[in-house]
C-alpha cells in the first residue's frame, strides 16, 4: 500500500502558505502572525478562537493551511473519520506554567478551567478537531530525538490497519508549525508517497528547512 | 500477527501489584481516601485515590516513585530490545508545582521527554521510546499503537508504560471544572455527582504471539483489535449523541474481527461524572442493541487515574477474563435508571469464550476501545 501527501500547510515567524498549490504570504513589515485573523485561513469562523493558546492557534492555522493544500473540504456539521498526531517540543509546559502561575496567584483557591483544558499536549488537536470535524484517532507523541519523523511512522501504522480514511500529521510550536495531510491512496495529485517525504523529514528537523526542502520537490516534481 | 501480553503489573491505591488492586475490587471496597498531601478545603472534594507512602514534593517525583517501586518487581522480564511506549497526562507537573510555589527547581523538568529518558534508564530498554498523551485515554492509545505495530511487524515487542499523579495542579483543574463528587466517586450510580481524582503506574509487555511462543513466556491475552476516535465535539464534555465511542467501539470490534455478540463484558470507562457515564450507556445499548451483558468501572476504588486509566483497566479486565468473573461497580448503590441490567454491585460470572471490551473517554474528546481476548 502506497502512502501518499495530498497537502502541506506551513508558518513560520516570516509568513504561511502551503506546499502543493504553492502559495506562499510573506508578512509585511511589523505584520507577523497577528494580522492571521484577518486573512481567512479558515473557511468558516473559529469559534472561541481568542480562548486558545498558543501551540492551539499555530496547530489549527497550519491544519487549515494544509486541508486547504490537499483539497478537502471540512465543516463542523459534516463531520469525517480523519486521525490527526501533533507533536512540538515542549508539549503544554507554557500553559501549565500559565494555568499554575494563576492559580498560585489567585491565593491557591480559584483556578481556571478554560486555562486548565490547554495545559495537556493533545488539546491543541482536540481544538482542531472540534473545528475542522476530525472524528479519527486524535494523539499527542514525542521522542526525544526527531518525533516528527516518528509520528509518521505511526500515521503509516493508523493508516495500513485503516484506523481512518485519511490522517493529518504534524509539529506545532510557539511561531511555527508544519502539517501534513496523509492518504492511503497514491493519487495524481498527491505531492509525494510518504518515503519520500520520510527521507525528508529524517534529513531536517527545522521548520524552515523542512519548508525548503518540500518546495523544492514539489518545484522538481512539476 | 496477533499482539499478546506477556507482562503486566500496576501500583494503585489498594497497593503493589495487581493482586491488591483485583482482591479490593471484587471485595467492593474503596481506596479512595481523605487527601493529606495538600490543602483541600478549596476545592469541590477532598478525596482522591493516593498511594500510601509516596513523598510529595521531595527529590522524586511522583510517578517517577511509583514507577522505581513497579520495575523493582520485573526483574529480568523486560527484554532489552523492546520498543517503549510511554503514556502520562501530565508526567511530573509535581516539579513544576514545586518550582511555583517554592522557587526550587526549573519548571521546565516537568516536560515529558525528560520523564521519557527517566523511564528509559529505569527500565535498561534500548529500542527506543515516545511519549503518547491523548487525555484519559493515553494508556489505552499507547496499547492499541503497540498492538498495531505489532499487527503490521514493525515490532515484535512493545513496553507500553503509563503513569499520572494526584497533584495539587490536577486537582484545582478538575476542580475547577466542577467535575469533581465531594465523596468517593459512585460510577452509574442514580446520585452519582462526579468523579473522584486517582494516582497509578502500569506496565504491560506486548509481544507478537510468534516471539512470546519462542521466549516460552506465558501469555496472559491477547489485544485483538483496538478503535480510536474523537467526538469532535467539546474540549471537556462528552457527546449528548455518543458517537465518537460508538464509532471507536465499532471500529474495535472490526479490528478484532468479531461480532457484538461475542463481547462477554465491558469494563468501562465510568468516571463518576453524570454525563460520562450517560454517554458511555447510550453508546452501549447503540451497539449492544437489547443485549445487556455486565459493565462495571473500577473508578470507584481507585480513582480516575487519568494517563493511567487505560492501562490499569485493561490489566484487571484480562485478569477478570481469566478467572471467569466480573467485579462489582465499586460503591455502587443504586444504579442509575439507565445502567439497570448492565451493571451491579456484585460479582458477575462470565460466559466461557467470551471477549472483553475495554473503553475510555478524555478531554478533548477523545474515544478508544480494546477488543482482548
Amino acid at each position: 500500500m502506497t502512502i501518499a501527501v495530498r497537502g502541506i500547510g506551513w508558518l513560520t515567524k516570516a509568513g504561511y502558505g502551503c506546499i502543493r498549490s504553492g502559495l506562499r504570504h510573506a508578512y509585511e513589515n511589523s505584520e507577523g502572525a497577528r494580522s492571521l485573523p484577518k486573512r481567512r485561513i479558515f473557511s468558516h469562523p473559529f469559534k472561541n478562537f481568542g480562548r486558545l493558546d498558543g501551540i492551539s492557534r499555530m496547530t489549527v492555522y497550519a491544519v487549515a493551511l494544509a486541508m486547504q493544500d490537499a483539497g478537502i473540504e471540512y465543516s463542523p456539521m459534516k463531520k469525517q473519520d480523519i486521525g490527526i498526531i501533533g507533536t512540538s517540543s515542549e508539549g503544554s509546559l507554557k500553559s501549565d506554567i500559565g494555568y499554575f502561575k494563576d492559580y498560585i496567584d489567585s491565593g491557591r483557591t480559584l483556578s481556571r478551567g478554560s486555562l486548565f483544558i490547554h495545559t495537556l499536549p493533545s488539546s491543541p488537536l482536540g481544538e482542531a478537531a472540534i473545528h475542522f470535524g476530525l472524528l479519527g484517532p486524535l494523539l499527542y507523541a514525542a521522542g526525544r530525538e526527531n518525533s516528527l519523523k516518528a509520528i509518521m511512522d505511526m500515521v503509516t501504522e493508523i493508516i495500513l490497519t485503516q484506523e481512518a480514511d485519511l490522517m493529518l500529521a504534524g509539529q506545532a510550536e510557539e511561531e511555527e508549525a508544519l502539517y501534513f495531510v496523509l492518504d492511503r491512496e497514491q493519487r495524481e495529485s498527491a505531492l509525494c508517497d510518504l518515503t519520500q517525504a520520510r527521507s525528508i523529514v529524517e534529513s531536517e528537523q527545522d521548520v524552515s528547512a523542512l519548508i525548503g526542502q518540500f518546495t523544492m520537490l514539489r518545484n522538481k516534481e512539476r | 500477527m496477533k499482539a499478546v501480553v506477556v507482562a503486566s503489573d500496576i501500583i494503585t491505591p489498594y497497593g503493589m501489584g495487581i493482586d491488591d488492586c483485583w482482591e479490593g475490587v471484587m471485595a467492593d471496597r474503596t481506596a479512595v481516601s481523605l487527601v493529606t498531601r495538600f490543602m483541600t478545603q478549596a476545592f469541590q472534594s477532598d478525596y482522591a485515590g493516593t498511594i500510601p507512602g509516596l513523598i510529595y514534593h521531595g527529590e522524586t517525583s511522583l510517578v517517577m516513585q511509583m514507577l522505581a517501586l513497579l520495575f523493582d518487581r520485573a526483574n529480568g522480564m523486560i527484554p532489552g530490545d523492546a520498543k517503549l511506549l510511554l503514556a502520562t497526562t501530565k508526567g511530573e507537573i509535581d516539579f513544576l508545582e514545586k518550582s511555583i510555589i517554592d522557587g526550587v527547581g526549573d519548571a521546565a523538568e516537568s516536560a515529558l521527554d525528560r520523564l521519557l529518558q527517566k523511564v528509559i534508564d529505569l527500565t535498561g530498554i534500548q529500542g527506543g521510546g515516545m511519549v503518547v498523551s491523548a487525555a484519559c485515554t493515553s494508556s489505552a492509545a499507547a496499547a492499541a499503537r503497540a498492538a498495531a505495530m505489532i499487527r503490521n511487524g514493525h515490532a515484535d515487542c512493545v513496553l507500553v508504560v503509563a503513569c499520572d499523579g494526584v497533584t495539587e495542579f490536577i486537582f484545582s483543574g478538575f476542580s475547577s471544572l466542577m467535575a469533581m463528587d465531594k465523596f468517593p466517586a459512585r460510577p452509574f450510580d442514580k446520585n452519582r455527582a462526579g468523579l473522584s481524582v486517582g494516582e497509578a503506574a502500569a506496565f504491560a509487555l506486548i509481544m507478537s504471539e510468534e516471539r512470546a511462543h519462542r521466549e516460552r513466556r506465558t501469555i496472559l491475552g491477547e489485544l485483538a483489535g483496538w478503535g480510536l476516535s474523537d467526538d469532535a465535539n467539546h474540549m471537556t464534555g462528552p457527546s449528548r449523541e455518543s458517537e465518537g465511542l460508538i464509532l471507536a467501539m465499532n471500529k474495535a470490534l472490526r479490528s478484532a474481527g468479531i461480532s457484538a455478540q461475542q463481547v462477554g463484558f465491558i469494563a468501562a470507562h465510568g468516571t463518576g461524572t453524570v454525563y460520562n457515564d450517560a454517554m458511555e450507556l447510550r453508546a452501549f445499548r447503540a451497539v449492544f442493541k437489547d443485549r445487556e451483558l455486565p459493565v462495571y468501572s473500577i473508578k470507584g476504588g481507585i480513582g480516575h487515574t487519568m494517563g493511567a486509566a487505560g492501562l490499569v483497566e485493561m490489566i484487571i479486565a484480562q485478569r477478570a477474563l481469566r478467572e471467569g468473573t466480573v467485579p462489582p461497580t465499586v460503591n455502587l448503590k443504586e444504579p442509575d435508571d439507565d445502567a439497570r441490567g448492565w451493571v451491579s454491585d456484585r460479582q458477575q460470572a462470565v460466559r466461557r469464550q467470551a471477549l472483553a471490551l475495554v473503553t475510555n473517554a478524555g478531554f478533548s474528546g477523545v474515544n478508544t476501545a480494546l477488543v482482548l481476548a
